[in-house]
């Protein structure tokens, strides 16, 4: 009977992993904590000693209160993105006015719709592996729920049934078998299996995009990598320690080491900036994207169009993923051959140096990876590398004409203070410009260093309608994220004339003196600049202050970190192997499955094959030797066969005879002496007399009698001899065989008078 | 279903044979299987479809995920619920007998044959296009488990309606366990009929009393000795015989062993007539009242009096005029009663009548109730009996403020 009462627990429980899955998915965590407590408070109002609820109509203003008040921050952030977000919230504030109400079944229904809701709405929110962890639990408690939600709902209406009848019914006694508890819980454990089974099948079968981008992935409003900037999409940026991969350095000479400035990791290059979107996008080039494929044996791979200088002197990076789900390659300018633990296509933008995985079997996409890169490149090796196919011109365009006179006067200013020299005349060569420009990009990086404050909370600064973000940091906020310091640093440089462009990928800071590798969070994400010193060659100039980052590293740093690795290595399955499958790896996955099957069948088939043939040579068996397997074949599956119905037969046999819980040397005997009183049984129930459970045979043979005499009379016989046998112990080895006539016998006269009575009743 | 007995086939079983213990051979016990769609599942799958479409129109794999769990419930619900309802058998207990205006309590005994899967949550109901019309439900039977190789029982109730025989023909074990979104049903044929006696109405205390009293079928003392009240006479000592019995002045005189034997009294007797001597179409009604329900009337009044006697521990019989019913002798008891009950609930009212046969002499010693329908007709019975019609059925029985006055009385005695 505790079924029946473990239901409300179990629906307090999905309520609460919905919350706190919603939560999780909207990195909103004064939400959790705030619906967890009332959510917990909910269950000690209504399920407490007391057990009070709350009045429908107080109930029903608190709903309608939750929706008028979410709706009212809608409108008034206006941010149509977070649409989703407005709908959740509201759910989870209805849900928990919910959770204090009364608890019919009308409200549980809506607390179940609702608590699924807001895991779908998560769902669209987010793909992190903590919100997928809850969904899976949430399948499981869902399940759980449903399954006791079910026995209440049932035993109330059948409590209902009897109660509606004013007494006329007598009150309902539940008709309960033994141990149901356990029971039950096998069946929910076997449900839940199922279910994950199933889902598993329909989620690597389910049609798919062509491609997940993993920069996709990386989540909207955490500190991650993403291949554009919204400057105003997240003004509170919350900080992540996940792992994400790891960076070792080697020098020409084969040792590792820690360099002196953090390493820059480039992911990619955003050229271009939309002004009514305040984002930057990408810039790629128009063609000549080149794709190489890195061999089997693990050698490097040259990135360069034709043969440059040999890369006898550059450093190596290695790379080791954890728990990133991207297909961009992240490596320090300028890279020169990649080297991949399995082959690989890995395409290079000429334009902007930025590699990608573009291979289409891509099973094991997050793979471990060395580059040979060279932070000084020449300018052939550039050359080779680069096609000079790049927009150029698109890196001085800012469709901004307010930036114009705030760089002037920063220009000013910095000139003033650094003794940056006067802006090159019109006539100046273009190594003069560059070399300008460079000093400028330092200069006023240093400005924006010393006059500038980074925070990761823009939140609480004020918004002029139509400003843009980036004018907002340079003139009133003074203060932002490195988004905001690499757009301001690339707006007043392109204001300037200098060709710049804004990098995003991840500063390498936080090193490891015991494994000598460099560890890169989440929260290490990054955005710099890029600053033109040549025809093909780029600079990297970091406005954002390096003592802030540091500073906010060494901040967030815990204990914890250490055992993160192990977080992170289920994050890291759960991007590669859930979040990112799409349709080039549904269609490798199946082609593998499919080649490994005919693989395995093969390889068996002939391994049996050949192993036929050398028995068929020893025992000088010759063309006939098949035939003889053939033989034998046949033979063996007879004789299984005929093993498998015996031992069903004596099963059933024992099973109807009652005798499970005799001796095994009783079983035997009684399976084979009181097998005539089964096939009687059988003979009857064919007829259309099948013996009631709660019938002994002596009864049953009564009440056959009352109806067909003959037939009565007949079975009486069998049910006497059955006694003797069961009970009497006749029979034994010395009375088998006269046993047998005897049983013969009895069933012949059953089966004449079963036909006798058909007869009998076909003439009436 | 009529015999020349004027009784149906099914009363013949009862008659003959009152203490049967209801058990009837089962006639299929291989269920058909069914599978409903019910509403919630219809929702249900509605959204798993927008969930579906959702998730195959935007690069979500979490989405996909949802749906592929959702769409996984739906499949799992089958399978679960397949496998839970594929071993179960079960059977009809039914009680044989109900009582129109008693709870009829119907059993089922559901019993698990595989070896590792439960049951959960079986409703048991009668099917709806094969229930008679008599009876109403008035509380399913609802089994929370069965486990593997169990056997449970469970009772649905209903309300019968009319008297006769109902016959059952189907009853189906249904479940939508374990997420309600489909209902699985197993349908058993198991065909067996329930005798519905007439309803029995608690008559005004005194009524039967005052028929009784001083007449032929009133209280006397016994013929015969054996009792424990008055001296009845002394007979010879027989082993076993108490010491109070002795009679010690006896043995002082003769020197012979006797006993004193005491008399018993016995109870009243009444013998009812039940009078269906007219045709339904000839009797007296008013505009708007029913012949066949006044003639239902009366035998509700016959078996009310039948219970009272019963109840007063009188000894009582019972006359049919009007069909061939052989009369029933007078005796006492359950068993005796519950055959006097099944020969009511058995009466055919639909075969023809016969007129003139009742019980114009009679060598019993006991007061004779006749119960009319519509109008006395004396000539069925002694001069000294009652007589008694269904329209008297509602002062007759006990209301709160009701009497059976003097009038009342005399219109009752022709």
């Amino acid at each position: 009977m505790t079924l029946l009462r473990r239901h409300r627990i179990a629906s307090f429980l999905l309520a609460i992993v919905a919350i706190v899955a919603f939560s999780i998915a909207e990195l909103d965590f004064s939400m959790l904590f705030l619906g967890v407590v009332l959510a917990v408070l909910s269950w000690y109002v209504t399920e407490g000693p007391r057990g009070r609820t709350l009045p429908d109509w107080v109930a029903n203003t608190l709903v309608v209160g939750a929706i008028a008040w979410e709706a009212f921050r809608f409108v008034s952030t206006g941010e149509l993105a977070d649409a989703m977000g407005a709908l959740g919230r509201t759910m989870v504030w209805i849900l928990i006015a919910k959770l204090f109400a009364r608890r019919t079944p009308t409200e549980e229904r809506q607390r179940f719709a609702l608590s699924t809701m807001l895991v779908i709405a998560g769902c669209l929110e987010s793909v992190q592996f903590a919100f997928g962890l809850l969904v899976i639990v949430y399948v499981c408690v869902a399940i759980w729920a449903t399954m006791l939600w079910r026995l209440a709902r049932s035993a109330d209406e059948a409590r209902r049934s009897r109660e509606s009848s004013h007494g006329f019914a007598p009150p309902i006694e539940i008709a309960i078998g033994r141990r149901s508890a356990p029971q039950f819980r096998g069946l929910v454990t076997a449900s839940i299996l199922v279910v994950l089974a199933g889902g598993v099948g329909v989620f690597i079968l389910f049609p798919r995009f062509a491609e997940i981008g993993g920069a996709n992935l990386a989540g909207r409003s955490v500190s991650g990598f993403t291949d554009e900037i919204r400057l105003r999409r997240g003004d509170r940026i919350t900080e992540s320690r996940r792992e994400l991969f790891t960076v070792r350095w080697v020098d020409p000479d084969g040792s590792a080491r820690r360099m002196l400035r953090p390493l820059l990791l480039r992911g990619a290059v955003l050229g271009w900036y939309d002004a009514a979107g305040e984002r930057w996008v990408p810039l790629r080039a128009e063609s000549g994207i080149r794709t190489v494929r890195t061999p089997e044996d693990g050698a490097f791979a040259r990135l360069a169009r034709n043969e440059p200088d040999p890369p006898g002197a550059a450093a190596t990076i290695e790379i080791e993923m954890r728990s990133f789900a991207t297909d961009a390659i992240f490596s320090i300018y300028a890279p020169i051959a990649i080297a991949t633990s399995e082959p690989r296509s890995v395409s290079i933008d000429p334009a902007t140096l930025v590699l990608r995985d573009v291979s289409t079997d891509r099973m094991g996409r997050y793979w471990n990876y060395r580059l040979q890169v060279q932070p000084q490149p020449t300018s052939e090796m550039l050359r080779a590398l680069s096609t000079g196919d790049a927009p150029r011109g698109a890196y001085l365009s800012l469709p901004i004409d307010a930036i114009q006179p705030i760089a002037e006067s920063i220009l000013a200013e910095v000139q003033t203070n650094s003794g940056l020299p006067p802006r090159p005349d019109a006539d100046a060569t273009a190594s003069e410009r560059a070399v300008w420009g460079r000093e400028a990009a330092r200069a006023i990086a240093a400005y924006l260093r010393t006059n500038f404050t980074y925070t990761t909370d823009l939140s609480t600064l004020p918004r002029v309608e139509g400003e843009d973000p980036i004018v907002s940091f340079l003139t009133r906020y003074r203060r932002g994220h490195c988004e905001y310091f690499a757009s301001g640093l690339c707006a007043v440089l392109r204001s300037l004339g200098v060709p710049a462009r804004i990098v995003t990928g991840f500063i390498a800071i936080e090193y490891d003196e015991n494994s000598e590798h460099y560890i890169v969070r989440e929260s290490n994400a990054h955005a710099w600049v890029e600053v033109r010193t040549g025809p093909d060659a780029w600079m990297a100039i970091d406005a954002t202050p390096e003592e802030s980052l540091l500073e906010l590293q060494e901040r967030n740093r815990s204990f914890v970190d250490r055992f993160r690795w192990m977080y992170g290595s289920l994050e890291f399955f759960w991007n590669s192997r859930v979040v990112s499958y799409d349709a080039s790896v549904q269609s490798t996955f199946a082609s593998r499955v499919q080649g490994s099957w005919r693989e395995a069948a093969g390889e068996r088939l002939s391994q049996v094959l050949a192993k036929m043939r050398a028995i068929a040579t020893d025992l000088s068996l010759g063309r006939a030797g098949g035939a003889w397997f053939a033989t034998i074949a046949i033979g063996g599956c007879t004789a299984l066969l005929a093993v498998l119905i015996v031992t069903n037969r004596r099963r059933r046999l024992r099973a109807r005879l009652g005798v499970l819980g005799a001796t095994r040397a009783e079983q035997r005997r009684l399976v084979r002496d009181a097998a005539f009183y089964v096939e009687a049984l059988d003979l009857l129930a064919k007829a259309g007399y099948a013996k009631p459970s709660h019938l002994t045979p002596r009864a049953f043979a009564d009440d056959l009698r009352t109806r067909h005499r003959a037939l009565g009379d007949a079975f009486a016989e069998v049910a006497e001899r059955f006694y003797s046998v069961r009970y009497g112990g006749v029979g034994g080895a010395n009375e088998a065989a006269r046993g047998a006539d005897s049983h013969l016998s009895l069933l012949l006269a059953l089966r004449d008078a079963i036909r006798q009575n058909r007869a009998g009743r076909r003439a009436d | 279903m009529a015999t020349e007995h004027g009784i149906s086939h099914a009363s013949i079983d009862f008659l003959q044979d009152p203490g049967h213990n209801g058990i009837v051979p089962v006639a299929n016990d291989i269920p058909k299987r069914r599978t409903r769609v019910i509403r919630a599942g219809i929702v249900y799958a509605g959204v798993v479809l927008a969930i579906g479409i959702a998730a195959g129109s935007r690069p979500n794999n979490l989405l996909v995920w949802v749906f592929a769990c959702l769409l996984a419930a739906l499949v799992a619900s089958g399978i679960v619920s397949g496998f839970m309802m594929m071993p179960l058998r079960a059977t009809r207990i039914e009680p044989r007998r109900g009582r129109v205006g008693e709870p009829l309590l119907v059993r089922y005994e559901i019993r698990n044959t595989s070896r590792i899967i439960p049951a959960y949550d079986l409703h048991v109901a009668e099917s709806d296009a094969t229930k008679p019309g008599g009876l109403e439900p008035a509380g399913e039977a609802w089994i929370l488990h069965v486990g593997p190789g169990d056997r449970v029982h469970a009772e649905a109730v209903f309300r019968p309606t009319r008297r006769g025989a109902l016959r059952l023909a189907r009853f189906e074990v249904t479940s939508t366990f374990p997420f309600d979104l489909l209902r699985k049903v197993l349908l058993f044929t198991q065909p067996a009929e329930v005798l519905i006696h007439p309803e029995i109405l608690p008559l005004r205390e005194g009524v039967l009393e005052r028929v009784t009293a001083g007449g032929a079928g009133g209280q006397r003392m016994s013929s015969e000795g054996g009792g424990t009240d008055d001296f009845f006479g002394v007979r010879e000592y027989r082993p076993g015989d108490s010491v109070r019995q002795i009679a010690w002045k006896r043995l002082a005189g003769t020197g012979k062993l006797a006993s004193i034997e005491r008399s018993r009294s016995v109870p009243p007797r009444v013998r009812i007539l039940l009078d269906l001597s007219r045709p339904t179409t000839s009797l007296r009604i008013a505009e708007g009242e029913d012949a066949r329900a006044l003639e239902e009337r009366a035998i509700v009044l016959a078996a009310s009096f039948v219970a009272y006697c019963d109840q007063l521990g009188y000894e009582y019989a019972l006359s049919v005029a009007g069909l061939t019913v052989p009369p029933v002798a007078l005796r006492r008891g359950h068993f005796h009663r519950e055959k006097i009950m099944s020969l009511l609930a058995a009466l055919d009212l639909e075969l023809p009548r016969t007129a003139g046969i009742g019980l114009s002499t009679s060598d019993e010693r006991a007061t004779t109730i006749v119960v009319h329908a519509d109008r006395a007709d004396t000539s069925l019975a002694p001069s000294e009996a009652w007589h008694f019609t269904a329209r008297q059925l509602e002062t007759l029985v006990v209301r709160s403020g009701s009497t059976l006055g003097d009038d009342s009385r005399r219109e009752g005695r022709a």
